[in-house]
């Protein structure tokens, strides 16, 4: 169930100055479940609490638009990544946050092209499109490079976490955002409940 | 009327040959709408629609609907269905569009909406304004939002600066249809900044019968959309004949606005103009609206449009309230 643990080595303040320092080999993989009610939940992000977490060097999030809605629906980034929204449909759309976390309107844009949002704080973003009601979208800003969102049966896998307990949250559309203790020396599945 | 049904044809084509391990996907949307006008008119409509991904990057889009007023004879509530107590279906096509590298190229065959400056679906219906612009109501010797295409539409270019031209036969669902025969239209849209710009033109065959409508109808448009922090601007000014002998022209400007304060409500303000020139019969209409978009809950929207218009043959100034609540579900 559990890969081999490997030693997590950093490129700490490997590049001087500004440039972050770069996550860059991996630890163990926390597997787990996500379920409400007992029942298995998809689009729940869970991310590990690591101090001195440095920075994912492969991530780059996109946001798609296309068939009249957002894919995923649930997208989880580090704080401070850049997400593409690209638009591929034939129509405009008018993709905005108004509400908690990330504020912006990015106007109208037509097929084929994109615009890039950073996402400088933690915190939840609800993204909609001011001509679509029906395009409802989530991205949760995590302060941390181990993450992960379940997929259709429940199921995630947070990568490459330094051996070790530490700290979980778990956030899902229309519930509270719950936490524990999560293991990377363990091959025991984290299990993710909401009553 | 041969082609009327192209459209489905072309899905039952497309999802009769999905095979197992394609990207195909559905998603159905259902709109149900209940409204009131100080008017006299009482509306109810319901609209279905199913879209997704089909086979080898091809996208397919139905749309079916079924309106009905209460009341006088009113455009009120008519700003992208017809409301005549029948079902009708709207837009059947299927879709390709592909980007190699910095161009895009895309197709859309079946019957669609009328490629004619702002005429997307969702830029008119139940956007917050509850009227279709004078210039896109069927009954006002111009276009209408209801009119379709059966036929092929292309685009072509980069996305900051595409053609799109279209060839069919028109299939309109609109009491006043337009007579059959050869259909072109041609548009062109650029994007600069936040300035979205756009030229139409149209060659079509007039609505009205051939002992009456001489001729061809046919209209040239320009349109703009600009947005910023939520805020939208946009507008079409369109001229043309409906038949030989006459000519109509005007516009509309539309603004919305929606700042993070306004949280669920987007305010919404139109003023247009009309001008059909046919001698003794011309008219003037102008037209001034006021109203709001308020998100209720996520599938709940109420609307309300304060109306005052004037200037129309044979009618006198008039003003309105008009209300709507629409329920939008999706699966």
């Amino acid at each position: 169930m559990r890969r081999a643990s490997i030693a997590t080595v950093y490129l700490a303040a490997a590049v001087a100055g500004s440039s972050p320092a770069v996550l860059a080999s991996s630890g163990a993989d926390i597997q787990g479940v996500a379920q409400v009610g007992g029942k298995p939940q998809a689009n729940v992000v869970v991310w590990v609490d690591v101090p001195g977490a440095l920075t994912r060097a492969d991530s780059k999030p996109v946001l798609d638009q296309r068939n009249f809605d957002f894919n995923p629906r649930v997208l989880a980034v580090q704080v401070g990544s850049v997400v593409e929204f690209p638009n591929h449909d034939r129509v405009f759309h008018n993709v905005f946050s108004f509400h908690d976390g990330k504020k912006f309107d990015l106007g109208l844009y037509p097929t084929g092209t994109m615009k890039l949002v950073t996402f400088d704080k933690p915190g939840l973003s609800r993204i909609f499109c001011n001509i679509h009601p029906h395009m409802v979208a989530y991205v949760m800003a995590v302060a941390s490079p181990y993450f992960a969102v379940s997929d259709e049966a429940g199921r995630f896998t947070i990568r490459d976490v330094p051996p070790g307990n530490h700290p979980y949250q778990a956030w899902r559309s229309g519930g509270s955002t719950i936490g524990g203790t999560a293991s990377s020396n363990s091959e025991t599945v984290l299990a993710v409940r909401w009553p | 009327m041969a082609l009327k049904y192209l459209g489905s044809a072309l899905l039952i084509v497309l999802w009769t040959g999905v095979g197992p391990v394609s990207a195909q996907t559905a998603t159905t949307e259902l709109d149900v709408t209940v409204g009131h006008s100080t008017d006299q008119v009482e509306a109810a409509s319901s609209q279905v629609r199913i879209f997704g991904d089909a086979i080898a990057g091809w996208r397919y889009y139905f749309e079916g609907t079924w309106a009905q007023t209460w009341g006088p004879t009113s455009d009120a509530f008519g700003s992208a269905y017809p409301y005549d107590k029948r079902v009708h279906p709207m837009e059947m096509y299927g879709e390709k569009t592909s980007q190699f590298g910095p161009y895009v190229a895309g197709v859309r065959v079946g019957r669609y909406r009328t490629p004619f400056g702002i005429y997307s679906r969702t830029d008119h219906a139940y956007n917050g304004l509850l009227r279709a612009p004078l210039i896109r109501y069927g009954a006002y010797w111009a276009l209408s939002n209801n009119f379709l295409e059966g036929g092929a539409s292309v685009i072509a270019g980069v996305p900051r600066l595409f053609a799109e031209a279209s060839l069919g036969v028109p299939q309109d669902e609109d009491l006043h249809s337009r007579r059959h025969g050869l259909d072109r239209v041609v548009r062109v849209q650029g994007a600069v900044g936040s300035i979205i710009v756009g030229a139409s033109h149209i060659r079509t065959l007039p609505s009205e019968a051939r002992a009456f409508a001489r001729g061809r109808a046919e209209f040239t448009g320009v349109d703009v959309r600009w947005m910023h922090e939520g805020v939208q601007l946009r507008g079409e000014w369109i001229d043309g004949r409906p038949f030989n002998g006459t000519r109509t022209f005007g516009g509309y400007v539309d603004a919305f606005v929606h700042r993070p304060v306004m949280g669920p409500v987007t305010a919404v303000l139109r003023a247009e103009r009309l001008d059909y020139l046919a001698g003794r019969a011309s008219s003037f209409p102008r037209r001034y609206i006021a109203g709001a978009r308020i998100r209720l809950s996520t599938m709940l929207v109420g609307q309300v449009n304060a109306v005052h218009e004037y200037g129309y043959r044979g009618r006198l100034a008039n003003s309105a309230l008009d209300l709507a609540f629409t329920f939008s579900t999706r699966h």
